[in-house]
């Protein structure tokens, strides 16, 4: 059978381009979700043995198995199977499930402790050959930062950052393979390769020669793993099968090439659903064989692992990937994004139960079918296993093939890429303008030196104007960073299977981030509109403060405070705008912290805003812990005063409820929720975290109290917010459901 | 005009249909034993215009159109508060956001008539069906209430609300006498079950107030079936 038979032609004939295959091809879905089907014998048989598998590897404390002996590359490990024979899809990083590799590319040391924290030794070898012979992408950057480099990490100024481990957030466009076959990837790259060498040979170029040059042994290597699996990808994929089997493998030479922070998957249920509506037609398969190849395929993307230290889960907690799937969305002709693989993907929640990965993500649009939106909304409450993101604010910017990178950062498939930068800690930087540029924990003078405000009181004018210095100096020497370690990544640990999956000429961002946005902005309104007395040590640093008088807080939709955040944000862009960054990349921002909220915490001292010294930041643009009073409409109305113009990296806002407080009735919550969705895509919000929690969580949340900032117990006329019941309450809250306590 | 409050919800999603600007006004004369809300008796010092309670709700209204939700006054007692309530709800209706009210019924009737032409439904808190039992849960008989209730019932469409308390409200005799009064209001109304929960009690305490229930256990879903199964076989719906 010829591969495209029965596809619309057009021009992703005669050139890559996966979206115009979408646009010709893709039939929109308007209809419910009655349609689908549960899990096929094969995976439920699969399935079980996996979810043995994942308790062997909870119980062992979060590893199963380590392969110390191997690095890890596109073709290092022989075919990996679970159960061959009831496995549609195939392919793992090693040759056995969940047994995680050594990357040594991005740092040798990172990959000894962490082989030692499982209780394996890196082979002596391997250490050998990275430590004596071998640059690493760590050894590099740590040979060129500067002092001021060194001592801003150290405090934790600037922290998170990718100069130990993979950077991730790129997302190669794994569906090109399926379409095009590695041999027409290959030809393309080919004549890009050779367009190079008629241009005068500067370093720009040779860089670029020498990136495609990997890019296409990795090609290479991807249909030799492929191979050894005992299929030909080098020609496009026939079936739906091969579709989703084609992706994975792309997927999978990427994952074990590089073992980045965030690996998304990219949007690939619509582009599957052509194959699968083809294969429908022709009598291959039915919606049960269908489901099975969608379900079969997210086993594996759940499967996805890599080895990782204590320190990084202290900073990125549960052993994420964040294999991400954008879902859904509108097309910029109108017709929408949503077609029957929509549904099957997120269906996956209910045939394979709850799991943070894939990373479920809804492109949400108020144009959205209404029968997908009530899918969605009951799938969140069922099981808060969905994030949503604007589709609505996105697509002007990236078109209608943008993907997510980790949680909230768009790009435009096969086209953008981005270098990622972690964040500066917005609340520290601010601490440093009320003592003159130093650390307030260490003492060490690490920003510029400024003139101690010399009142008791806290003087608004003064502590602005030094920390619009402090910000300044922060913006330049954070690009800086950002530019050795992207530099050094891309000389010593370049991503060529993800790569080679762009199109040559790509638009490059750099993304920062910011965290403790709310404890800044509350800070300032409290010195701005209460008074803030500094108690300070014997060297002139304030340790503590008194704060007293009313002053408004961030997630009350008070524009005294909420402009503080946007002027923030606006003004700390438009300082990183004034530096240049490495290969032309476009300056973008994002307040998004993951878990990362709670080690910058504890990494600052007491603020104004009454936040106690090691206190966690609420997470991403969240308003702080109890403080947004006037319920959650108020506070999201307070996040989307933060521009998506000057946070083109997305801003990210976590929602907490328990069901009972959505509404009364099945039918109700799930229409609240819509409406909430819907009015708050209106009102320019760019992402929203949905948590409806169920008792365990309520019991999580009495452990880690920071990760749940306003889980909050409504009953007719009351409201309570659960972490502020003292911990016997809460114990008697938990001894019944939820439903018999309200 | 300005009116004391306690505190506003902007997500109110239980105090009425769709999602809701609730917001609680202070003071309150019945004093029930088992308030949930002790700190909204006292009116206290934290007053709000007609004119900025407006000025806040227009900024969620897209919230409340799309979810088929509008404004609740709750409390307290809203209609201690009539004047402001009048005025406020009347201006809502011009503006074509849907009004309720949350209301425990003890009030003169001039305030009801003050407050009624510009409320679209009233959600109306009947502690028991029983005098006697009434009086021990509040300060009061329930004579005057249940008088304003088949008042109210015959003007505006009307939920009733009954908290459960195990024990104390819920025995056969206790809903069987519900079921006719129920029944002996002019329109047929449903009958909006709350299972009685003690998260009020740290808030008593905080007051410096003893907790009369502190024996008595929270509703159980059984507790509720139960009555929901008595009141289904004498023909009340209940939401």
């Amino acid at each position: 059978m010829n591969a495209w038979q029965g596809f619309q032609h057009g021009n992703w004939q005669e050139r890559i381009d996966v979206r115009n295959f979408i646009q010709l091809n893709y039939e929109p879905y308007h209809g419910d979700g009655s349609f689908l089907c549960s899990p096929s014998n094969k995976t439920s048989v699969l399935w079980s043995k996996c979810r043995t598998l994942l308790a062997e590897e909870h119980a062992k404390g979060g590893v199963l198995s380590v392969d110390p002996d191997t690095v890890s590359t596109i073709t290092s490990h022989r075919p990996g199977y679970i159960e061959k024979d009831i496995e549609v899809i195939v392919g793992l990083q090693t040759d056995t499930a969940l047994k995680r590799s050594v990357i040594v590319n991005s740092g040798v040391r990172m990959t000894e402790q962490a082989c030692e924290a499982y209780g394996y030794t890196l082979n002596p070898r391997i250490s050998d050959t990275y430590h004596n012979h071998r640059i690493t992408h760590n050894s590099a950057v740590f040979q060129v930062y500067t002092d001021e480099m060194r001592l801003a990490r150290k405090v934790g100024i600037i922290t998170g950052l990718p100069d130990a481990y993979g950077r991730g957030r790129i997302i190669g466009d794994y569906r090109r393979v399926a379409l095009y076959g590695v041999d027409r990837l290959i030809a393309a790259k080919q004549s890009d390769y050779q367009k190079l060498a008629e241009q005068a040979m500067i370093e720009a170029v040779i860089q670029s020669r020498e990136e495609l040059a990997l890019q296409l042994k990795a090609l290479e290597e991807l249909a030799a793993m492929a191979k050894s699996y005992g299929f030909d990808i080098t020609q496009p994929a026939n079936t739906a099968t091969e579709a989703a089997q084609w992706l994975y493998f792309a997927y999978l030479a990427a994952i074990k090439e590089q073992n980045g922070a965030a690996m998304s998957i990219g949007r690939i249920s619509t582009f599957l659903d052509i194959y699968l509506a083809r294969d429908l037609k022709n009598g291959i398969i039915d919606e049960s064989g269908a489901q099975e190849i969608i379900d079969q395929l997210v086993i594996k993307l759940r499967l996805a692992r890599h080895l990782r230290t204590p320190e990084y889960n202290e900073l990125f907690a549960g052993d994420p990937l964040w294999v991400t799937e954008a879902i859904g969305g509108m097309g910029e002709d109108g017709r929408t994004l949503v077609t029957k693989s929509s549904f099957r993907i997120l269906h996956t929640l209910y045939n394979l139960g709850p799991a943070p990965e894939p990373n479920l993500t809804v492109l949400w649009s108020t144009q959205l079918p209404p029968e997908f939106k009530q899918f969605c909304a009951q799938v969140s409450i069922d099981t808060s296993a969905i994030q949503y993101e604007s589709d609505d604010i996105m697509r002007p910017i990236y078109g209608d093939d943008y993907a997510i990178a980790c949680c909230v950062s768009a790009m435009k498939l096969g086209q953008q890429m981005q270098f990622f930068g972690a964040r500066a800690n917005l609340a520290k930087a601010l601490l440093m303008a009320i003592n003159g540029g130093r650390d307030e924990r260490s003492g060490l003078q690490v920003g510029p030196q400024l003139a101690v405000p010399p009142e008791e009181y806290l003087d608004y004018e003064l502590v602005r104007k030094n920390y619009s210095q402090v910000l300044s100096w922060l913006a330049g020497l954070y690009v800086n960073t950002l530019n050795i370690i992207h530099c050094m990544h891309d000389k010593y640990a370049y991503e060529a299977a993800q790569m080679a999956l762009h199109d040559s000429q790509v638009e490059r961002l750099m993304a920062f981030g910011v965290a403790g946005l709310s404890v800044a902005v509350d800070s300032l309104s409290a010195i701005r509109y209460g008074k803030v007395r500094a108690i300070r040590n014997e060297s002139g640093i304030a340790t503590g403060f008194d704060t007293t008088g009313e002053y408004p807080c961030f997630g009350n939709n008070d524009a005294r405070v909420d402009a503080l955040a946007s002027e923030l944000t606006a003004e700390f862009i438009s300082e990183l705008r004034k530096h240049p960054a490495y290969r032309n990349a476009q300056h973008t921002l994002s307040v998004l912290t993951i878990t990362s909220n709670v080690m910058y915490g504890k990494k600052t001292g007491a603020t104004p805003d009454g936040r106690l010294a090691g206190e966690a930041f609420a997470p991403g643009a969240n308003p702080m812990h109890g403080r947004d009073k006037k319920g959650a409409l108020a506070a999201l109305s307070s996040i989307t005063v933060i521009s998506y113009d000057h946070c083109r990296d997305g801003i990210s806002y976590t929602f907490s409820i328990v069901p009972e407080s959505l509404g009364k009735t099945a039918i109700a919550r799930r229409n609240n929720l819509i409406a909430l969705l819907d009015g708050y895509a209106k009102r320019q919000g760019h992402h929203i975290n949905v948590n409806v929690f169920d008792r365990k969580i309520l019991e999580d949340a009495m452990a880690h109290p920071e990760k749940y900032p306003q889980l909050t117990i409504r009953v007719s006329g009351y409201a309570v917010n659960f972490i502020k019941l003292s911990p016997k309450h809460q114990q008697e809250v938990l001894k019944r459901t939820i439903y018999q306590v309200i | 005009m300005k009116a004391h409050y306690h505190s506003i919800e902007t997500f109110g999603t239980v105090d009425g249909p769709g999602i809701r600007y609730v917001l609680f006004l202070a003071g309150c004369n019945l004093g029930c034993t088992f308030c949930h809300n002790p700190d909204t008796w006292v009116q206290g010092k934290q007053t709000i215009s007609v004119q900025e309670v407006l000025a806040d709700i227009v900024k969620y209204r897209t919230f409340y159109d799309t979810s088929g939700g509008g404004i609740t006054i709750s409390g307290g007692e809203p209609l201690l508060q009539a004047d402001f309530v009048a005025a406020l709800l009347a201006a809502c209706q011009g503006l074509t956001i849907n009004t309720a009210i949350d209301t425990a019924g003890f009030v003169p009737r001039k305030n009801i008539d003050t407050v009624l032409p510009f409320v679209n439904q009233v959600l109306f808190s009947l502690k028991s069906a029983t005098s006697s039992v009434h009086q021990t849960l509040t300060c009061t008989g329930n004579e005057a209430i249940i008088a304003n209730l088949f008042y109210i019932a015959e003007q505006v469409p009307l939920t009733l609300r009954y908290v459960v308390i195990p024990g104390i409200n819920d025995s056969p005799e206790e809903i069987t006498e519900l079921a006719e009064l129920v029944q002996a209001l002019p329109k047929s109304i449903p009958i909006d079950l709350l299972p009685y929960h003690s998260m009020g009690r740290s808030k008593w305490e905080a007051l410096g107030m003893s907790y009369r229930l502190a024996q008595v256990p929270p509703a159980l879903p059984e507790d509720i079936q139960r009555v929901k199964n008595i009141l289904t076989a004498l023909g009340i719906s209940t939401l």
